[in-house]
This record gives C-alpha cells, sequence and structure tokens, in this order.
C-alpha cells in the first residue's frame, strides 16, 4: 500500500505511558501518508475518520495503534480490496504490560510502530472471487447419520443427494429392534428410529437416494465438487455438490482376533450377533438351539486393550445394557452377569444404567475377562483384578462379546503411499529403490482397495486418518472438521459414539456443510480465519517443483502438474500459510501477509550497539493460542522482558527460515516460537504447523552453527490457550538464557 | 487391585439368593457401583477389610455363604451412616439387616423353625396365634374360664405346676437351639481366623461394651437410637430379673404370689414394663419419623417388634384387668398373655432377637481376633 495513513489512539492509558509526539514524529519520518492522534479511536467519530480517509483516497493503507488485533475487530474492519489493516498492539504489547514513560517502553512501542507501518506498506489490496456455487449437500452413508444428515441439510434448504453401498438404507441399526432411549426417562428402550426416518428422507422432495451405489470419484474443490457415483451395474451418475458429509459409518472389530475370550466356540456370539437374535425374538444356545441360563457379557472385548483397539467405543456398555434390559424383559428366567473393566454410560444413558441395575437377575460387576473357555456345554469365564482381589470363575451358557467399533474410513494418506510405493515397484529403477518400495507395499498392503470418496488429491483419496484410524481433524475445537475443506465426518465414522450422539453429530456436519457453501459463495474460506478472502498467490515462475507446498499442506489444497508445480485450489485453501513458511523460494503470498512482509518487519528492529546493554529478541507468536494467551496476560497486567518483540503469525508452520535468519544475522540475540501443541493431542488449529515448525526448525540448528551461533538462542515453546500465566515466565526465562549467553557475535556486522 | 490370589473363586450369581435378600430389606444392592463411599464413612472399615463395600460386592454377587458367614454384618449397629451418604441410594445397611436375618435363619436349628420364622411375613399368623390358641385351649381343657367373684389372682386359677409344664420345656427348648446356634455361628466365624484366649474371656471383656451401648456412639447419623435402645435392653434385662426372682421367691422362700404392689419385685417388673414401654415408643417413633435414618421395615423385624409390644401390652393389661376387669375377661387377657410368652420363648433363637445372642458372640470375637487386625 503506497499511501499508508497511521492512527494514534491514546485511550485506555496509553497517552499517558508512552511520548505521543515520539511516535507521532516516528511515524512521519517512517513515511507515513498521514498521522493522526485520537483520544479514543474506536468511537464512531475515531473510525468514521478512518473510513473518510480511505473513501476519498487519502490512505490505501491503516496503521490503527492501539488496542490488540483481536479487539474491536469491527469498528477497524475495512474492505481488505480497497484498504488494508495492520493493527499494533501499543496498549497489550506497551502500556498494559510495560513500566509506563520508560525509556524501554517508548523503545518498544517504536519498533512495533515501524514495523506495522512497513507491513502495511508491503500489503496489497486482496480481491474477492465470488462465484455461483453448489448448494447441494452430497452425503455418503445411509445409516442414522447419514440419514439425519440429509434431513438436517435439507431442513437447511439444500438439495442432498444421498449415496448407500447397501440396497436398502438404515446402516448397522436397521437391523436393530430396540436402542437405548434417547428421550426422558430414559429408563426403557426405544424402538429403533431407522423405519421412521428412512420414511421420513424417502418422502422428502430434497432428497435423491442412491442405494447399491458407491463414490467412484470426487473432483474439483469445495463449492465446486465434480462427484462420479457408481451405480447398480457400473451405471455412471455425475452430479455437482458444493459439501460433502461422509458418514460411512464403523463396523465392529472382528471377533476372530479374540480367541483367548472364547470366540470361534458356538456358544460365544459378538454383540451383534445377539442383536440379531434379539430382533428375531430367539435367544437360543447356538450349540443346541436351547434357552441359556445364564448369559456373560464381557466388556471391552478387544477394546482398551494394546493388542487390539487402544480405545474405548462409548457405546458398548450403553448397548449391553441395552441388551441385559430387553433379555429381562422377554425372557424374565434369563441371568445376565456383565463383567466391566469400567461401565462408561455416557451422557443421559446414566439414567439408562439405573434402571437396569435394580432389575434382578442381572449382576453388573468389575473384572477384567481373562478368558473364556468351554467344557460341555457350559462355558466358564475368568475374571481377573476384580474388587474382591481373586481370580472369579462364572459359568455361562452363553457368552456375549461386547467389540468396540472400527471406523470405515479409509486412510488416504496412506493409500497415496501405497499407490506411490508400487510405482516406485513398476519403475523399478534401483534395487535398492525396489526393494525399499515393496517393503511398502506389504506393509501397507490392508489400505489396497480401501478408497470410499475416491478424492482427486494429490495427497491421497480420502480423508487423512488422526488418532486410531478416525478422521477428525480437531476434535477439541473444532468437532466434524477434517482435514479436507467442505468434507465433513459425522457419526461413527468421525469418533466412536451412540444413536443420540450421532443424531446430534450429524446436525453439526450438516451445518458445517451449510455454512462452508455460503463462505466458498463469498469468496470466503472457513474456519479459523472465517471471512478471509485472501487468496495464496504463486510466482510460478520461480518454482523448483520441490514439492514442499505439495506435501506438507495440511487440508491438501494443492494439487501438481507431471512436473510437480503445485496447482492451487482456492476453496480448499484455509489461508494458514504453512505453504509460505515451506517454501524455500518464499514465492507464496497473501495480500495482506508475506514472506518479504514479516522479513521487513525484523528488519525494522532496531539493534542497539552491544555497549547499549540492550538485548533484543524477535518472538513469533502463533496468533491461534499463543498471542491470545500474551493479550490475556497482559490485560491482567502481568509484564515481562521489555527486549523482546512480538511479532504474531498464522500458524508457527507458517514461519519461514528467512525470518530467523534475517533475525540472528541482525544481531538480534535470540528467537523464540510460541505455537500450539503438537503431538497426539494436538492443538493446532492447522494441525500439523508445530509440528512442521519443530521439524523446520532442528534444521535451522545447523544454520546457527554456520554463522557461528550458539543452538540455544533459538527455541521453540508449545503452549495451550489458557496458559496466560506461564507466557510472561517463558518470555522472561529465554531472556534469562540469552543474557547468560551474553550478547550476539553479530551485533553491528 | 494388588494381590491377585492364585486361587479361583467360583461364583454363581444365584437369582433365588438375591430376590431373598431384596425380600428382607437388599432390594437396592443392584445400584451400588462400589464408590466406597459407605466404608469411608463406616467406623467398622479397616485398611485390609473394606466394610461394608465388600459384603456389598458379596450380595450383588450372590456370595451367600461368604455373606452370612461374616461376623462383621453382626457388628454393624445399623447406624445407617453408610445409606445416608450412598450416592446411588444402595443402602448397605438395609442390605446388612437383611443378611443378618438370613444368617440368623441359616444359623438356627431346628432349621423349620429357623424358616417358620425367618418368614414371618406370612406365618406372622401361626407364630402369634398357635400360642394363644394352645394356652386357650389348655386352660379350657384343664382349670377352664369360669372364675370366682373379686379381685383375681392368676395364679390361684392357673396352678404354677400348669404353667411350668408348658415354660420348662420352652425355655429349654429355646435355650437348646440358642446355643446350638452359637455353636454354628462360631464355627463358621472360626474359619481361617486365629482367636486368642476363650469364649468366655471374650465374652467378659465386651459385655461393658454392650451394657452400655457403647459402640452405639460412633453412630452420627442415627446416635439418638442408642438411647431406646438402652431402655430396651435393660427393659429385657429387668424382666428377666423380675421373672427369676419371682421363681426364686415363691419356691425357695415361699412367698405368697401375687406380690403386693409395693414389693420390690413387683417394683422392679414394673419397671420393666416402664423400661419397655419407652424403649418401644422411642424406637417406633424413630421409624415414624424418618425412613432414612431407620431403614426399611421388613416382616422379619416387624414380627419381633409387634410381638415384643404385645407382650409388654398384654403383660401390663393383665395386671390392671385383674382390677378393672371382670374375672373372666382378665383371665382372657392374662390367657393372651401366656401366649405371647410362649411364642417369644419359642421364637426367640430365630427371630430378631436373636441378634442380641449374635452381636455380643461376634463382639466377642472380635475381640479375641483383634489382635491381628490392623487399627
Amino acid at each position: 500500500m503506497d499511501r499508508v495513513g497511521v492512527y494514534l489512539c491514546t485511550g485506555c492509558g496509553i497517552g499517558s505511558s508512552l511520548k505521543v509526539e515520539g511516535l507521532e514524529k516516528l511515524a512521519t519520518s517512517s513515511g507515513a501518508a498521514l498521522v493522526v492522534r485520537d483520544a479514543q479511536l474506536c468511537s464512531e467519530k475515531g473510525t468514521a475518520a478512518i473510513r473518510k480517509a480511505v473513501d476519498d483516497g487519502t490512505v490505501n493503507g491503516v496503521v490503527v495503534a492501539g488496542c490488540s488485533m483481536r479487539h474491536k475487530r469491527q469498528e477497524f474492519q475495512l474492505d481488505a480490496s480497497k484498504a488494508q489493516v495492520e493493527r499494533v498492539s501499543l496498549r497489550e504489547q506497551c502500556t498494559w504490560s510495560h513500566p509506563p514513560n520508560h525509556e524501554d517502553t517508548q523503545l518498544l512501542a517504536e519498533d512495533l510502530l515501524r514495523m506495522g507501518i512497513v507491513k502495511a506498506k508491503k500489503m496489497t489490496p486482496a480481491k474477492r472471487v465470488e462465484e455461483a456455487i453448489e448448494q447441494t449437500v452430497l452425503v455418503v452413508g445411509g445409516g442414522l447419520t447419514g440419514l439425519t444428515a440429509a434431513q438436517a441439510a435439507a431442513d437447511l434448504g439444500h438439495r442432498v443427494v444421498l449415496v448407500e453401498k447397501d440396497a436398502v438404507l438404515g446402516g448397522y441399526l436397521a437391523q436393530v429392534k430396540e436402542v437405548v432411549p434417547q428421550a426422558p426417562p430414559y429408563d426403557r428402550l426405544h424402538p429403533s428410529p431407522i423405519p421412521e426416518l428412512v420414511k421420513a428422507v424417502k418422502a422428502n422432495g430434497a432428497i435423491q437416494c442412491l442405494v447399491s451405489s458407491t463414490v467412484a470419484k470426487i473432483s474439483g474443490k469445495p463449492g465446486k465438487f465434480a462427484v462420479e457415483v457408481e451405480g447398480p451395474g457400473g451405471v455412471k451418475h455425475e452430479l455437482m455438490a458444493g459439501a460433502v458429509i461422509q458418514a460411512t459409518g464403523a463396523r465392529p472389530y472382528d471377533a476372530n482376533k479374540l480367541p483367548h475370550l472364547g470366540y470361534g466356540t458356538p456358544n460365544v456370539i459378538t454383540a451383534t450377533e445377539l442383536e440379531v437374535m434379539l430382533t428375531k425374538g430367539e435367544l437360543t444356545r447356538p450349540s443346541d438351539g436351547k434357552a441359556p441360563g445364564r448369559i456373560v457379557f464381557v466388556q471391552c472385548a478387544g477394546s482398551r486393550d494394546a493388542a487390539h483397539l487402544e480405545y474405548c467405543s462409548s457405546e458398548c456398555c450403553s448397548t449391553s445394557l441395552k441388551q441385559v434390559m430387553a433379555i429381562h424383559q422377554s425372557w424374565p428366567k434369563v441371568e445376565c452377569a456383565v463383567f466391566y473393566k469400567d461401565l462408561r454410560a455416557p451422557g443421559q444413558a446414566e439414567h439408562f444404567y439405573r434402571a437396569v441395575q435394580e432389575k434382578t437377575g442381572v449382576m453388573l460387576a468389575r473384572g477384567a475377562v481373562e478368558s473364556v473357555s468351554q467344557a460341555g456345554t457350559k462355558l466358564t469365564v475368568t475374571v481377573t483384578n476384580s474388587l474382591l482381589g481373586e481370580r472369579l470363575a462364572v459359568e455361562a451358557d452363553l457368552v456375549v462379546l461386547a467389540t468396540g467399533m472400527v471406523p470405515t474410513a479409509a486412510d488416504g494418506e496412506a493409500i497415496r503411499q501405497l499407490r506411490d510405493a508400487k510405482k516406485r515397484v513398476e519403475r523399478n529403477e534401483s534395487e535398492t529403490q525396489r526393494k525399499a518400495a515393496e517393503a511398502i507395499v506389504t506393509s501397507l498392503a490392508q489400505h489396497e482397495g480401501t478408497e470410499i470418496l475416491n478424492l482427486a488429491y494429490r495427497q491421497g483419496p480420502d480423508l487423512p486418518a488422526l488418532a486410531y484410524g478416525f478422521p477428525d481433524s480437531h476434535y477439541i475445537c473444532f468437532p466434524y472438521e477434517t482435514r479436507r475443506t467442505g468434507i465433513y465426518a459425522a457419526g461413527v465414522v468421525r469418533a466412536p459414539m451412540d444413536a443420540s450422539q450421532a443424531t446430534e453429530d450429524a446436525w453439526g456436519a450438516a451445518m458445517k456443510a451449510t455454512q462452508a457453501i455460503k463462505s466458498f459463495g463469498r469468496g470466503e474460506t472457513v474456519h479459523p480465519r472465517s471471512g478471509d478472502y485472501a487468496l495464496a498467490e504463486f510466482f510460478l515462475q520461480r518454482c523448483t517443483q520441490c514439492k514442499r507446498c505439495t506435501e506438507e499442506c495440511p487440508f491438501g489444497t494443492l494439487d501438481e502438474d507431471v512436473k510437480g508445480t503445485p496447482l492451487y485450489n482456492d476453496n480448499r485453501c484455509r489461508r494458514c500459510g504453512i505453504c509460505m513458511g515451506a517454501c524455500p523460494e518464499r514465492l507464496i503470498s497473501f495480500a495482506d501477509y508475506s514472506v518479504d512482509a514479516v522479513a521487513s518487519m525484523v528488519k525494522e528492529i532496531e539493534v542497539p550497539d552491544e555497549l547499549d546493554e540492550k538485548p533484543r529478541i524477535l518472538a513469533l507468536l502463533c496468533e491461534n493460542d499463543a498471542y491470545p494467551a500474551l493479550d490475556d496476560a497482559a490485560m491482567q497486567r502481568a509484564s515481562w522482558n521489555s527486549w523482546v518483540r512480538v511479532i504474531p503469525v498464522r500458524c508457527l508452520g507458517a514461519v519461514n527460515v528467512v525470518w530467523i535468519n534475517e533475525a540472528l544475522t541482525r544481531g538480534i540475540d535470540g528467537v523464540i516460537l510460541i505455537g500450539c501443541k503438537s503431538g497426539n493431542d494436538y492443538q493446532c488449529h492447522f494441525i500439523k504447523g508445530s509440528e512442521l515448525a519443530q521439524k523446520r526448525l532442528s534444521n535451522m540448528q545447523e544454520t546457527l552453527t554456520r554463522l557461528s551461533l550458539e543452538a540455544d538462542r533459538l527455541k521453540v515453546v508449545e503452549l495451550a490457550r489458557n496458559e496466560m500465566g506461564r507466557i510472561p515466565a517463558v518470555l522472561d526465562e529465554f531472556a534469562k538464557e540469552l543474557e547468560d549467553l551474553g550478547p550476539s557475535p553479530l551485533k553491528g556486522f | 487391585m494388588g494381590t491377585e490370589m492364585t486361587s479361583t473363586v467360583t461364583i454363581t450369581p444365584s437369582r433365588a439368593f438375591r430376590e431373598e435378600l431384596t425380600r428382607r430389606g437388599g432390594e437396592s444392592i443392584g445400584r451400588c457401583f462400589q464408590c466406597a463411599t459407605c466404608s469411608s464413612v463406616c467406623d467398622l472399615s479397616t485398611a485390609s477389610s473394606i466394610f461394608p463395600r465388600r459384603q456389598m460386592l458379596w450380595a450383588q454377587w450372590g456370595l451367600s455363604d461368604r455373606l452370612l458367614n461374616d461376623p462383621a454384618i453382626w457388628l454393624c449397629h445399623e447406624c445407617t451412616d453408610c445409606s445416608t451418604r450412598c450416592p446411588r441410594d444402595a443402602r448397605p445397611s438395609d442390605m446388612l439387616k437383611g443378611a443378618r436375618s438370613m444368617a440368623i435363619e441359616a444359623f438356627g436349628a431346628p432349621g423349620f423353625m429357623a424358616r417358620l420364622v425367618g418368614n414371618a411375613a406370612t406365618t406372622w399368623p401361626i407364630l402369634l396365634g398357635v400360642p394363644v390358641a394352645f394356652w386357650a385351649v389348655l386352660v379350657q381343657l384343664t382349670v377352664g374360664f369360669q372364675v370366682a367373684a373379686g379381685p383375681l389372682a392368676y395364679n390361684r386359677h392357673i396352678p404354677n405346676g400348669l404353667i411350668d409344664s408348658v415354660f420348662v420345656p420352652a425355655v429349654l427348648f429355646a435355650l437348646v437351639a440358642a446355643v446350638s446356634g452359637a455353636r454354628k455361628a462360631w464355627a463358621a466365624w472360626g474359619v481361617g481366623a486365629q482367636r486368642e484366649g476363650t469364649l468366655l474371656s471374650g465374652l467378659v471383656g465386651v459385655a461393658g461394651d454392650v451394657l452400655a451401648h457403647r459402640r452405639f456412639t460412633g453412630c452420627k447419623v442415627a446416635h439418638t437410637r442408642r438411647f431406646s435402645h438402652s431402655l430396651l435392653l435393660w427393659g429385657f434385662v429387668a424382666a428377666f430379673a423380675t421373672t427369676t426372682s419371682v421363681a426364686t421367691a415363691e419356691y425357695v422362700f415361699g412367698a405368697e404370689i401375687p406380690l403386693a404392689q409395693v414389693h420390690p419385685i413387683k417394683l422392679l417388673g414394673n419397671l420393666s414394663a416402664v423400661l419397655l414401654s419407652f424403649g418401644l415408643a422411642g424406637l417406633w417413633l424413630k421409624r415414624m419419623g424418618s425412613r432414612e435414618l431407620a431403614g426399611r421395615s421388613k416382616a422379619f423385624d416387624s414380627f419381633f417388634l409387634v410381638l415384643v409390644v404385645l407382650l409388654v401390652a398384654s403383660g401390663i393389661g393383665a395386671e390392671l384387668a385383674r382390677y378393672a376387669l371382670p374375672g373372666q375377661l382378665a383371665l382372657s387377657v392374662y390367657v393372651f398373655h401366656l401366649g405371647m410368652v410362649l411364642s417369644f420363648f419359642l421364637t426367640f433363637p430365630f427371630s430378631k432377637f436373636a441378634h442380641a445372642l449374635y452381636r455380643t458372640l461376634a463382639m466377642a470375637h472380635e475381640r479375641l481376633t483383634l489382635s491381628r487386625r490392623p487399627q
């Protein structure tokens, strides 16, 4: 932006703790076209003045030096296609967190202002790309979740195409007669909701059901997915969809893997097999067709077990309780004993649990079932870890294994790896390479032919799997989200859950889908940068086809041409900037955010001479968690070392190592990166950002050594959003460590 | 669980046992999810013996032998601290009450009597009616109901010989039954326990605690029960002393019966009636006042309570009837009283009264094994 206006707010104590004249002079000397001081810039008068200056063309870049960018967003929001805004946090970063009218506080404010001005200068107007968007929602899977999602999306005004691979709708619950209660008083069995739901969906004119069909291909981008459905007899059917809901469900864990629990002997059955009996109204011992006297239910059969499923499927306990209740009602003489590790009846199922507890002939006991063995027609269930502290043996006529659920989701990334490895085997370029590829093919063989969505995405044909093979992307903050924009997983394919949770999930996913379609229609992305319409721009002339961007994008935004040049799919992009951080050629940028803009900000940090004893620290803070946490610390009037200069970044993954290089070569004493947690329970809003930053920075250590700098001058810290109490200490600690190291040897070069 | 024993316990989650326990107060045991709140508020719980959580588990799992042969169920004085604190309203104290009644039946001999009293819910007309009818028929067949005019002296109408010919065998039967039950219990509790000292030394050791009802002082929510229950205990002691004294006075010293109203023995008898009446009234009021504190009354308990009320009421009634009612009616009241006394003697080793026997024994057992229980 060539005409930058600097608006200095002196409210909230800023004016009384900083020398505002100094800042005004600095703004002018930094090339501001206009410098305005206001006692309350967020007032109607203040904001009107900004809008007027933009409208009459006086300025096209606005620096608001006042509160943090996290406050007064609406007041300072401008049409980014006409003028870009840069917020300089004088209030949180200086006034509220540093001693007033102190030399160091003033220096800090000056640095921040210079950084803001240069960033505003480096921004360009954003272009809003608006286009006609498909209003159709594609629902894959016709079980409880799929049917509910279809109905929900139709209720929200969308046309829905529902694809079901079976010939009939209803999914797993279609074979179930009664379900765990879903309405007060939660103490009795409810009829399965499926028949009513199927009837309603079939009668809904906005929903088209394609049974005996699978998705052959989904290409393009959210808002404009081109979908190919393969119907009975291989007939192809083409349609367009704006968003996709994957509700393909789960399947029971394979009980054949549980021989120690007696599976394989006739009178040991799974909960699913019992369900079939209950629906038929025949409760018999398979070995001789006689009625069982005592049934033992084995909970966590292959669940919460390192050798099988490590997780809790969350509904098996409720389902077993339901089966016990059904047996108690129809065959009151049959005794039921349930052995559990922990009886987990989530949500309202607790009431149902209580109702089952009241029944005589029902025994609910804690204990780990060690083995089930057969002697004659009787089975003996051996239980350890009981509360009696003794090994228990219980005789049973029938044993029911409550097996957990395994998501149907295909692991898109694994399939991609498998395909790549196969290609390498075919190419057979060298013996070693072929052997390595063959090993991969063997290890990933179970993914062969598991495709569900068949996405034409560079990163693989299905959603990437997260923990335990479930494709959820951010279960803590953003349920239903996956790592493929516009595609939402719901129901048991997303996470283990019971029917009432799945119903809720279906609604959640439908609402996400409608939100996405509306956002794409405005050319905007969806969370966490909802409303952002500045697209990533690629200066491809310089591209070396290193494929880092296409590999590292967490959302599979980029496809590749044959040479490996990235092909951008705008609506898939979440504007996180991870590609920008990855690109060694620095050719990816946004109108309001670029490698050059941040590098220029780093250059604006004044690095005092070694003799001044004023070290400088660059802190790159993730604006999702770390930056808000620091804002909160300031709001609580915590203070931290005034050598620190904070630059917010979209994600730690968006940090280009050039910035760190720039800072260190300029004599800045240390660089600290603070971002969200990585690992299994990651909190990174862009999934892989923190992880990628860790990886890239470990490579960076080499650079430090080359610059003959200590590795400790670069630090990465992960921190949660609620750790506002910790973040000032983290900064102070780093300052202390740098003080111990002494000033950077590169000062003054 | 830290130590897993190598032995395997076969459990039979018996519906019959659970149903029986349900009838006797344990209807809420299914609600127990083993949080051990009960044990954390119970004075009887120790690090090595989690009481009554473990007993709840035995009850739920149908380990009836362990539950009924556990002396700890007798140490419980039903203060109901556990039940009022239980987050699931599983009412451990009610279960223990039921378990005690089942243990009384299990230890009781002869078995048919134990079962008869154990099923008081249906057999109460027999238990109360047969002794009354027996006495009525006996009196009719021997001395008849025709009485001379003037104040009635019961012992002149019904000779002592007739009375003794019934009550001496009845008392002997009761004593033999009680001793037999006590021996069974003592043997059952002794399995796996190391007792140091004789039964007598144990009984002597706990006598003070029993007579002073010291164990009741630990009760937090039902602490007022100590007073009423003490009155009842001392009422029975006084009644027993009265009967013994009267017999001694008559047979040894040749005293003339009925004794004068101011005679010390007569006063002792009246005192026992007063103590029993107030004790009963206190317990009854408590029972009426709060189900929470009193626990659920089952037929087994009610039968004993009703018997004692009728016994005391007919005793006082017979004393007053001599002066207030025509002779024939007064005699009927007396005969009814004799029926109640007979019923009491024949049933006490099998009724709730037996708790006095088993609880005292259990306290002695505990005292003899205490050195081995970590505090």
